[in-house]
């Protein structure tokens, strides 16, 4: 199996123990690695052969950031990594996997994780002049109401 | 030579629905195209934070128009895996067969798209009017033509019934034979290959270091189905082909688009003969336990990815979606590269963009 294989080769080129890996459901491996490992994590599991990058989740637990890299060939695996500081940052992967480009940028939008070397930081989601804040963190909540589209039809109409 | 730069979108008749291109031009030639999304972005994953997971059931499917079905399949798998429930057979029967009648009618809707776009109407008519059988069949099986709201956390709502095996059996014939029709004319047909072959281009290499899926990986020769490789619900049990190609051009994704409709249609009339008696759904518990799990199917376009975190409560604390159409769309400046303006339409529905799943 090319996933055990790739687990047991990360283990050894990260110094990491054999406990820090977790079974998730659904033939799912997952690694705890720090964030300076990032880079080199990923190319081990390229040259171990899995090449195919299904999502990059990031996610808020309390104050911190975790990112997950969902890789997979026939099983799944993914890295963990938790990014605790107040303005997260992260090293790109887009210069080993340019798939993960588009993954990125949506949770750099959406989570304000800055993806150091990111190669397009433009919005891709959100409109160009948004002011919101970053939409996906916790603490921003969904308004109720109905956009107040008044304000900008008068604004369209003054100038 | 005269530069000058083409929008096309957000609105635009060439385009479903909304996006945006920049293309810039070199006299006919396209030399760069800039991307922008975000125009049907409605913010699924942070509201499916607010609803519980029975309501985000509903929530989930309004995701995208035409695959609503494989999101809450995807979906409902997730949190059946928290919650260890083993779904009876028939009810996963069902969903498979769901499944397959969608990629059925996704593909014949996108083969009207593509033939619309690159001028042949007489295609595009009789694709629909194909279509139109299968949608039929969805409306009768659940009451909705695109959205069926067939699954819950446990199985299915819906079983089937005489009526609709024996419509089902009458109905598959009938398709599989004009999809059959509809390959031979295409496969001979010398305007759709003038407008089809050697454009769009995607070689193997690209495809694994931009992650793409579903059948525009497949037409570069990437052999990869999640249906084969990560079997999810029953099809395991069944027997099916996976067509490839390795031609990698639009014509390479239509026919096998094509070859894949047939599939369907031979999954479909095993599942109906092989369906298996007893319940369709066991009942569920409201509260969800504490976990994370990561499930995965083959949409029509390819795999589509499901995240979700449970903390014990009684909404998710994080679901995250990634459709197969953000794998496509990130390839689409490099296949615009070099191309004749004529060809960006052929090009833009030949990878069949969804959107709104793409957004979300």
């Amino acid at each position: 199996m090319s996933t055990e294989k790739a687990v047991i080769k990360l283990q050894d080129v990260l110094n990491l123990g054999r406990s820090a890996t977790k079974l998730m459901p659904i033939n799912e491996v997952e690694i705890t690695i720090s964030k300076k490992q990032i880079s080199l994590a990923v190319k081990t599991i390229l040259k171990s052969g899995i090449w195919h990058l299904s999502a990059i989740t990031c996610q808020q637990l309390e104050d911190d950031f975790i990112l997950l890299y969902h890789f997979w060939k026939s099983d799944g695996l993914t890295l963990r990594v938790r990014l605790d500081e107040k303005n997260p940052q992260i090293d790109s992967i887009c210069p080993l996997i340019p798939g993960a480009e588009y993954y990125e940028r949506e949770t750099r939008e959406m989570f304000g994780v800055e993806f150091l070397g990111l190669p397009n930081p433009i919005p891709l989601l959100l409109p160009d002049d948004w002011q919101g804040g970053y939409p996906m963190r916790k603490k921003e909540q969904p308004s109720q109401d109905k956009p107040k589209d008044n304000n900008r039809q008068q604004k369209g109409k003054s100038s | 030579m005269s530069k000058f730069t083409v929008p096309i979108g957000p609105q635009h008749p060439l385009l479903k629905e909304p996006l945006s291109f920049l293309v810039s031009l070199e006299g006919e030639k396209v030399t760069s195209s800039i991307l922008r999304l975000g125009y049907v972005h409605r913010g699924i994953e942070k509201l499916a934070e607010q609803r519980t997971y029975i309501q985000n059931i509903y929530l989930i499917e309004r995701i995208c128009g035409i695959c609503s079905h494989i999101h809450s399949t995807t979906y409902c798998q997730s949190i059946e895996t928290l919650l260890k429930l083993e779904v009876p057979k028939r009810g996963l029967y069902i969903r498979m067969l769901l499944c397959e009648l969608e990629r059925i009618h996704s593909h014949l809707l996108w083969l009207g798209v593509l033939a619309k776009n690159i001028g042949l109407n007489t295609l595009f008519m009789y694709a629909w009017r194909d279509r139109e059988i299968v949608l039929k069949i969805m409306e009768e099986i659940s009451g909705g033509r695109v959205s069926h709201s067939v699954n819950i956390i446990g199985g299915v709502r819906v079983d089937l019934n005489e009526t609709h095996l024996s419509l089902l059996q009458k109905s598959l014939q009938e398709l599989n034979s004009r999809v059959e029709e509809i390959l031979h004319s295409i496969e001979n047909d010398r305007s759709f290959q003038a407008r089809t072959r050697k454009i769009g281009y995607l070689s193997l290499e690209d495809i694994k270091r931009y992650c793409v899926v579903g059948p525009v990986a497949r037409a570069s020769g990437f052999d990869i189905d999640i249906r084969r490789d990560t079997p999810y619900a029953a099809y395991d049990e069944l027997n099916f082909e996976v067509p490839l190609m390795t031609e990698g051009d639009v014509w390479a994704r239509s026919i096998l688009r094509i070859l894949e409709t047939i599939q369907a249609v031979r999954l479909c009339t095993q599942i109906i003969h092989n369906l298996p008696d007893g319940p369709v759904s066991i009942p569920a518990p409201r509260r969800v336990p504490a976990g994370e799990v990561v499930s995965r199917a083959e949409a029509p376009r390819g795999e589509v990815f499901y995240y979700v975190r449970s903390d014990g409560s009684q909404n998710p604390a994080r679901l995250k979606v990634r459709t197969p159409t953000l794998t496509t769309l990130i390839t689409l400046p490099g296949q615009l590269r070099n191309m004749q303006l004529a060809d960006v339409s052929a090009i833009i529905a030949g990878v069949d963009l969804c959107i709104a799943c793409g957004d979300r």
